[in-house]
């Protein structure tokens, strides 16, 4: 029984970790609190609807345009809203709050047109495959590889490309970067483009499964910035530890309590974290002042 | 003429809810996304006052403030020394628990069942307040109760030290005075306030549920609040009755009901992108957010 | 304590992290210790400059003294009437309060409040900054208030003479000051509270040699106000030698020479270090 559970956890964190890793992949960098990321990851799913269920494209054709489209909403949160205000140097608070506006309203404008219900994107019950005592559903099996795939490559990436001694760079000195020569501007819709594609697929994978409705994004955000504080703040590799910790944790958390608790265990660990230890598991200690 | 009586009484109420929040928001820079689950704590606790413990008015009243402000001390106390984008990353998840709590604890609440038949408020144990005149006359003196207190609050030396955490806060310890300390004063007695006004919904409207606290229900008193301006008294109450009176408006253009409510955020989250980005003090206040 | 010591440092450590890029090119991280094992005493009562080159950690000693930045080891003692009182693990706002003042390298006031707003706030007498006692004792209060305005007026006047600009503008924001006149209301805010020591940080930086003279006098007034020890950081040497008895020169993390201003400015390793002459 509990292995069942620890698999589901597994299973459900590694989706976890891909989202958080597109949230880091904005925030690390670029130190906005990108909470219209919530909205990201409702809005791939809802996309595929459209497509899929209800313009009867095929399905892989539906995915990818679902996929575009988050990336083409990610950059246009990115140009439209955030690029202007960074220019006239605003606070992170101005920011903030245009992030929830813009939260506000994609979220009234999906739930205009498609309504509060839940949606199933899937009616179709998953078959499994079953390894001794454990079952795992084939939707279950392709959230995991999919996942596990992406969240792989990217840390590759990280290793082996320029792209993490930018994204370090970019954290540490946005004019420093200037003056080597690197173009932000160009960076950071590379950033965001990645952002989208995470989280489009991270959103789907679990919509797919369980589906969705307007509201979905936000505890999910939830999930993804804390799992980035479990891990480390500033560290991608914090990200993946920490969305596997909360998928675990939360599948212990739902056979002892009850599914809509989800909130509470990760809101119990953010808290513990940052009293306890705010620099996450593989983060070094910042000065204050 | 009701109808009218009843946009004021809504008014007054959200006047409660900005004028508290301006405290937290606007006068010390602490950005929070939980004033709803305050809100549903403090309308909550007026139905066990009201209908279990048959408390008259001002007991009631009483009752509400210190429970409310007694759980915004439970989140205020942690997540007070976090820096700005962790603070409000707690009140998100505040906001998320309380409401999760409201909803599926449902031998306390009722769940999404909701509460009915909440009793009328006894003044004095026998004065029923019940109806729109009365509530207009309840709903306006704690309005302007909640006014007064909070301009002779900004006006003070109080005041002037919140003034100086929210424009600098290594400069407020350098002349000694305990920037934490404060932050939790004005959690506490902004939190207690917006209790208040969770009294008047429950016993005004006689029916809660745990979907008039949500996250979505946060976000629209920060717009009342940003939209009317920050820093001063007259922005919460400019911004009160815009978002109040403009879905009315709304409503005579002959815009369907179904989707005014999400044609209102729209609306709103609109307003508030222009204002971040071309007139931070919104209408009528008096601090640029910074 | 009876030699007239009032803060005495012991063995201070304090080391930071940072990135460096190495031979092979890669980035790596480096630790160094901006305060090595650092050994200071500051005698009450006097004017003690402290000097150094950029980065050899002068402000990082200050932001440690006033415990915005936590130690690595060793320990600080503060002599204050008849207690004795170790600074580390202090929250800073209780440091202040202990009587330890301190004006900051970026000046640190609050710009878009009033001149009188930026000076009343940080009145020693604290009532009225509970929230309800300004409620309840109206009339106290402002009885309070004025005695503060009051207390300001006195504090420009004697700083700055009879009419001073200060009090003219009292209502104007302090962001509509030139940078030399915030510098000064950053120091005359210093006179609102009753101190035992300030810790200045480069209280000349930036400014044009006019204000410099009016800081100097203001200066070296201080000591005169109930024995005011004050300790601080200076780049001009001038400014040392005119207000400054003692001086201490800092380098590599330590305090590596100590005396008076003209000793120290004329030891010839202070003069090949830090002065390159």
């Amino acid at each position: 029984m509990f292995l069942q559970l620890l698999i589901n956890g597994i299973i459900m964190g590694s989706v976890y970790s891909l989202v958080s890793l597109g949230f880091a992949l904005v925030y690390n960098t670029t130190r906005t609190f990108h909470i219209a990321y919530a909205v990201l990851y409702m809005f791939s799913p809802y996309m595929f609807l459209t497509f899929y269920n209800n313009l009867n494209i095929g399905l892989f054709p539906a995915l990818l345009i679902s996929i575009l489209l988050t990336m083409i909403l990610s950059l246009i949160i990115e140009l439209f809203v955030y690029k202007p205000l960074e220019k006239k140097n605003s606070s992170s608070t101005v920011i903030m709050i245009s992030s929830i506006a813009v939260t506000t309203i994609v979220i009234n404008v999906i739930a205009l047109f498609y309504g509060n219900e839940t949606k199933i994107l899937n009616p179709n019950i998953s078959g499994s495959l079953s390894l001794g005592n454990i079952i795992i559903t084939y939707t279950q099996l392709t959230q995991f590889v999919v996942s596990v795939f992406l969240i792989v490559l990217f840390l590759l990436l990280l290793k082996f490309s320029s792209l993490g001694l930018k994204a370090r760079a970019m954290r540490d000195s946005n004019l420093l970067c200037n003056i080597f020569g690197m173009n932000i501007e160009i960076f950071r819709i590379v950033l965001f483009a990645l952002s989208g594609f995470f989280v489009a697929i991270g959103g789907f994978l679990i919509a797919y499964d369980v589906g969705m409705d307007p509201y979905v994004g936000m505890p999910m955000l939830l999930n993804a910035v804390v799992a980035l504080i479990i891990g480390g703040v500033g560290k991608f590799e914090g990200a993946v530890i920490g969305g596997f910790i909360i998928g675990i944790l939360q599948s212990l958390a739902v056979w002892m309590f009850s599914s809509s608790w989800e909130s509470a265990v990760t809101f119990v660990l953010l808290i513990i974290f940052l009293i306890f230890r705010p620099q996450g598991i593989l983060g070094e200690k910042q000065r204050k002042v | 003429m009701n109808y009218f009586l009843h946009i004021i009484i809504m008014i007054n109420i959200y006047v409660i809810l900005t004028v508290s929040s301006n405290l937290l928001i606007g006068m010390t820079n602490l950005l929070s996304l939980g004033q709803a689950a305050f809100y549903g704590i403090g309308a909550y606790i007026a139905v066990l006052c009201l209908m279990i413990l048959h408390l008259p008015l001002i007991p009631t009243i009483l009752l509400v403030m210190i429970v409310t402000a007694l759980f915004s001390l439970l989140l205020a106390l942690p997540s007070l020394r976090l820096k700005g984008d962790y603070f409000v990353l707690a009140t998100l998840g505040f906001q998320l628990i309380v409401f999760t709590v409201l909803y599926n604890w449902v031998s306390l609440t009722r769940g999404p069942y909701g509460v009915s038949g909440i009793p009328a408020p006894k003044l004095f144990g026998f004065i029923e307040i019940s109806g729109v005149l009365p509530f207009l006359i309840l709903s306006s003196i704690l309005a302007l109760f909640t006014i007064w207190i909070f301009y002779k609050l900004i006006n003070s030396p109080f005041g002037r030290v919140l003034k100086g955490v929210r424009e600098d806060e290594i400069s407020v310890l350098s002349i000694g005075r305990s920037v934490t300390n404060y932050k939790i004063m004005v959690f506490v007695i902004s939190s207690a306030f917006i209790g208040i006004a969770g009294f008047l919904y429950a016993s005004y409207v006689t029916y809660i549920d745990p979907t008039s606290f949500t996250l979505d229900e946060s976000i629209f008193i920060l717009s009342a609040l940003l939209i009317g301006g920050l820093g001063n008294i007259k922005g919460p109450v400019v911004g009160s009755i815009f978002v109040i009176v403009l879905p009315e408006l709304l409503r005579f253009v002959g815009m369907p009901n179904s989707i005014a409510a999400n044609m209102r955020q729209i609306i709103y989250g609109l307003a508030l992108l222009l204002l971040m980005r071309y007139r931070p003090q919104g209408i009528a206040g008096v601090y640029k957010v910074k | 304590m009876d030699n007239g010591v009032i803060l005495k440092i012991d063995d201070l450590t304090k080391s930071f992290t940072r990135n460096i890029v190495n031979v092979r090119g890669e980035a790596e991280n480096e630790r160094f210790n901006i305060i090595d094992k650092l050994d200071l005493e500051i005698v009450k009562g006097k004017i003690t400059a402290l000097i150094g080159g950029n980065g050899a950690g002068k402000t990082t000693l200050f932001n440690i003294i006033s415990q915005f930045v936590n130690a690595d080891s060793g320990n600080i003692e503060y002599y204050h009437g008849d207690e004795t009182t170790s600074l580390l693990k202090l929250q800073p706002d209780k440091i202040y309060r202990k009587g330890i003042g301190r004006l900051f390298q970026d000046n640190h006031i609050f710009l878009d409040m009033t001149v009188t707003e930026n000076m009343l706030i940080a009145d020693d007498n604290r009532f009225g900054e509970k929230p309800f006692l300004s409620l309840f004792k109206s009339k106290k209060n402002n009885e309070i208030e004025k005695n503060r305005i009051e207390k300001m007026e006195g504090i420009f006047i004697k700083l700055f003479g009879e009419n001073n600009e200060f009090w003219e503008k009292r209502n104007d924001l302090a962001r509509s000051l030139s940078y030399g006149q915030q510098r000064l209301l950053g120091l005359a805010r210093i006179f609102m509270s009753k101190y035992k020591i300030v810790l200045l940080d480069e209280p000349t930086a930036g400014v044009n040699p006019k204000i410099i003279n009016k800081i100097c006098a203001i200066i070296r007034k201080m000591p005169q106000k109930d024995g005011l020890t004050v300790l601080l950081i200076e780049h001009n040497m001038k400014v040392v030698e005119n207000v400054a008895d003692w001086c201490c020169f800092m380098s590599d993390g330590k305090i590596t020479a100590v005396g008076s201003s003209k000793d120290v400015i004329g030891n010839p390793d202070v003069r090949k270090t830090y002065l390159g002459i």
